[in-house]
């Protein structure tokens, strides 16, 4: 089973999504896939929040910040995995330089295969991704494209997935499928 | 007159076509420049008319009053840019402000109201 879980920034998607990935693999193996490269103490505060926050929810970590289909290397074949961000995932491969304003024109497309085969082949799969669709700002073209692409990947994961949630302050409002796991 | 709202690159167009037959032919496209023109079976994205009525002083809701008969069987799109930071600039303010009036009164107005999300239509009206 696929859900995808989505929202604006800091409603919880992260801590929802444990607990759904947590409901979904039962007594199977439950990989946690971190995709986020850390920049900055910030980053790494965060880090160490989110690893605390799962550490008694049996999660095994996983880092993948690229090339996301590799995280099912190894892994055990009744396994869930908690995808945590697309977000990050695709600022990783379209930027692979942090310092180049230069993206990577292929990366929407690769994370969308990879995606779309760890939909496939994983027992089951969350997807945490973030909404950023809905304010007044006219962006450059650089945040635009960005913004095309993530949108890109969120209605592919739409597509395949059972359970489509946004997390609206910390509450689900389900798109699609239900929460009866 | 059908309303259909959402977020930037949800899929609000390709929702339009799929459920209510529309081609291409059927959609005028409002611009920043050129405000909008009435008549087309769907008018796709007011929040660039909006802007305009804001560069041209223009009340996006009187100027859809005074028409309304040239709208009232239409499909009507726009996008939802409500939910960002208060913009630092006064024009995207005041469109910002302009887009949210007007889709509260077309949404009063409408028979039907979706709201388009990762390509999901999750009905509001």
């Amino acid at each position: 089973m696929n859900v995808l879980i989505s929202g604006g920034c800091k409603n919880g998607k992260t801590g929802f999504a444990q607990d759904i990935a947590v409901r979904l693999s039962g007594n199977g193996k439950r990989y946690y896939v971190a995709t986020m490269i850390p920049c900055d103490d910030e980053d790494r505060a965060r880090i160490l929040r989110h690893i605390e926050g799962r550490s008694d929810m049996g999660f095994e970590t996983l880092e993948c910040s690229r090339d996301i289909a590799a995280c099912m290397n190894g892994a055990k074949s009744d396994a869930t995995f908690l995808i945590d961000s697309v977000t990050a995932l695709l600022v990783n491969e379209m930027y692979p330089d942090p310092h180049m304003e230069q993206a990577d024109q292929s990366a929407a497309f690769r994370c969308q295969s990879g995606l779309l085969r760890v939909a496939r082949e994983a027992k089951n799969a969350v997807f945490v991704s973030d909404y950023i669709y809905s304010d007044a700002i006219r962006y450059d073209s650089f945040t635009e494209t960005y913004r095309t692409c993530l949108a890109l990947l969120d209605r592919t994961l739409a597509e395949v997935c059972d359970t489509v949630i946004e997390l609206c302050a910390g509450n689900a409002v389900c798109h699609k499928g239900g929460l009866d796991l | 007159m059908v309303l259909i709202i959402g977020g930037a690159y949800q899929g609000k167009l390709d929702f339009a076509k799929l459920h209510y037959g529309i081609s291409e032919e059927d959609i005028y496209t409002c611009t920043e420049e050129n405000g909008i023109r009435f008549g087309a079976p769907c008018i796709f994205q007011l929040e660039e008319f909006t802007l305009w009525c804001v560069r041209n002083g223009t009340d996006a809701v009187k100027f859809f009053r005074a028409h309304r008969p040239e709208w009232e069987n239409s499909i009507l799109i726009c996008q939802d840019i409500f939910c960002g930071v208060v913009p630092l600039g006064a024009d995207m303010r005041a469109w910002r402000e302009m887009t949210g009036r007007l889709c509260a009164y077309l949404s009063r107005e409408a028979e039907s109201v979706s709201r388009i999300f990762c390509g999901l239509e999750q009905k509001l009206k």
